[in-house]
């Protein structure tokens, strides 16, 4: 398959349940909910070390939110629900709690698992603290020094996506990084959709195990390393100097699809020579996003391999 | 409303009329014969509803009585579910002890309205008497969940011990409004009377059109609650309410007490800049 001078290689991207929540954060200007939200999603990349993946989905006008204050949300991924709460409980309180003027949210309200991490922080009100039901909500007013803290006492869960990926392989790091970057701007119109590494791409693709050291996890992913492409077994085709990978998290499978369609379409431009996928033989994941039915059968090309 | 049950008033009321389980549940399940043979009491005469009312439908969650109720008290009562729409006014006691549903009163009501309610919604368009989501006399709690929203003004006593739940009054409230309230919120648009929130112990009256604190509160600060704003931007997405955007977003003096209590009460006085 070709789209726009591109060769789709025709094979999957594998990922994993996880579980996700997503928050509301408001504040008294678009600042300063940004800055919470950016400070709460920081060091989030990877559950490998970071323990969970999070990222900003998408600003909040007034009319969006809970109280009609500017907002942000924020989608958090984690394993399992226990540690989504412990994470949520952490980041909150580390980053939006401590946030000038800012309050919190649920953004799942129909979620019918719920984590009660608002609840969890009421102590830090030392005993001042006090709760409001609205709506059957329960928020918590916990005093700070510019008023109050407001936070929703639960927050829903649901059982999310996490691993979905498309590589791009270009001609060198400029146009292979403009391709990523349009890719990242396209995906950002998808709700329920985060790109967890920075900046929503990651130039160090990896890889399960290690060749050389047993006891680390993963390793580059040496075959699309294109100064080791006559030292290892290479997946590169000759003209590709240059990868960068796009790892998306979701609510769920269709804003999956709909996001790696979209951000495919924006990569497919000058200087991109294939669009590829990583997965694991299919025997870990649940879920596989082939490429070719996210695209669509259009044109079918040969391309110039290595 | 999708296939109402509807009751329409044979002739004007001169007498009061007890109504009895006239609730939107329990006629949920009845057809129009049987909720003509429910019983109501004239003073000491028990009378079928039938004699009273017209009764069209049955069988279903909403129901609309139309017709001058004003005189029918303990309308809604007890109610669990469904949607009960009384098309003018109506008598003592709607919503009394309610814990579902919605009840909307085109009209205004007469005293002890949401009497002690647990749960649901009790919408007033005109105005509400005495006892507004109060306690029965000598309960010792008033309203413990739930939501009533009066668009005109409401008499003496509203939210008084209240336990939990939110009133809203979008006029004036009388005398001793949130007296002894326990915990909940009671926001008056306009002036509130005589005495507001003695005795709280840790409630909240939000006093936006005016308000003489009690000595027995102590000034905290001036600030922007932002409970208050959560609370008018959900009164204003459900109910329609018209809340001005100086009054969302606005400061307001903090007073805590009553120090006669705990303690741990408020009296939010909206501040215009």
């Amino acid at each position: 398959m070709e789209h726009r001078g591109v060769f789709i290689e025709d094979t999957f991207a594998e990922a994993f349940p996880m579980r996700a929540t997503r928050l509301i954060i408001t504040a008294a200007n678009e600042r300063w909910a940004r800055q919470a939200a950016l400070t709460l999603t920081g060091f989030a990349t990877s559950v490998i070390a970071c323990k969970c993946e999070a990222a900003v989905e998408r600003p909040l006008a007034p009319n969006e939110t809970p109280d009609e204050r500017p907002g942000v949300s924020v989608l958090l991924f984690a394993m399992d629900t226990d540690s989504l709460g412990k994470r949520l409980v952490e980041r909150i309180g580390q980053a939006v709690l401590t946030c000038p003027t800012t309050s919190c949210f649920d953004g799942l309200p129909d979620a019918d698992r719920r984590i009660v991490a608002g609840r969890a922080l009421r102590a830090f009100g030392d005993g001042f603290q006090g709760s409001k039901v609205v709506a059957g909500e329960r928020y918590w007013r916990i005093p700070v020094m510019d008023g109050e803290f407001l936070v929703q006492e639960s927050f829903g869960v649901v059982k999310g996506v996490g691993g979905g990926n498309f590589i791009i392989l270009g001609t060198d790091l400029r146009s292979t990084l403009a391709a990523a970057e349009a890719a990242v701007d396209a995906v950002a119109t998808v709700p329920g959709v985060i790109l967890p590494f920075p900046g929503g791409i990651a130039r160090s693709g990896s890889k399960v195990g290690s060749r050389r050291y047993k006891s680390v996890p993963a390793t580059t992913n040496d075959a699309f390393c294109p100064t080791l492409r006559p030292l290892t077994p290479s997946s590169l085709p000759s003209n590709a100097d240059c990868v960068l990978e796009i790892v998306l998290d979701g609510l769920d499978e269709s804003s999956i699809r709909r996001a790696m369609r979209v951000g495919i379409e924006a990569a497919c431009r000058p200087g991109v020579h294939a669009i590829t996928a990583g997965n694991f033989g299919g025997k870990l994941g649940p879920h596989h996003f082939h490429l070719h039915a996210i695209m669509g059968q259009s044109q079918v090309a040969e391309a110039p391999r290595a | 409303m999708p296939d109402a049950t509807t009751l329409m008033l044979r002739s004007p009321l001169t007498q009061l009329i007890e109504s009895d389980g006239l609730t939107a549940d329990r006629l949920a399940g009845l057809s129009a014969l049987e909720i003509g043979r429910l019983p109501v009491w004239s003073g000491r005469q028990r009378l079928p509803l039938g004699d009273v009312f017209d009764v069209r439908g049955g069988r279903s969650a909403h129901v609309r009585i139309a017709g001058d109720v004003g005189h029918v008290a303990g309308i809604g009562a007890g109610m669990t579910s469904g949607e009960l729409v009384i098309e003018g006014d109506a008598g003592a006691s709607v919503g009394a002890g309610m814990s579902g549903g919605r009840i909307e009163v085109l009209g205004s009501v007469g005293d002890d309205a949401g009497q002690a309610m647990t749960g649901g919604s009790l919408v007033v368009r005109g105005s509400a008497g005495n006892r507004v989501g109060a306690g029965a006399p000598g309960a010792s709690r008033g309203m413990t969940g739930g939501e009533i929203v009066v668009a005109g003004s409401v008499g003496a006593e509203a939210g008084a011990r209240m336990r939990r739940g939110l009133l809203f009054v979008n006029r004036d409230a009388g005398d001793h409004v949130a007296r002894t309230i326990i915990a909940g919120t009671v926001i008056v648009l306009g002036r509130t009377g005589r005495e507001p929130a003695l005795g709280s112990k840790r409630g909240t009256l939000v006093a936006v059109g005016g308000v003489d604190v009690p000595v027995t509160y102590r000034y905290a600060c001036t600030y922007e609650p932002p409970h208050v704003r959560v609370a008018f931007v959900h009164i204003r997405r459900r109910y329609g309410m018209t809340i001005g955007p100086e009054v969302v977003a606005g400061r307001y003096r903090r007073y805590c007490g009553d120090a006669g209590t705990v303690g741990k009460g408020e009296i939010l006085e909206w501040i215009s800049t």
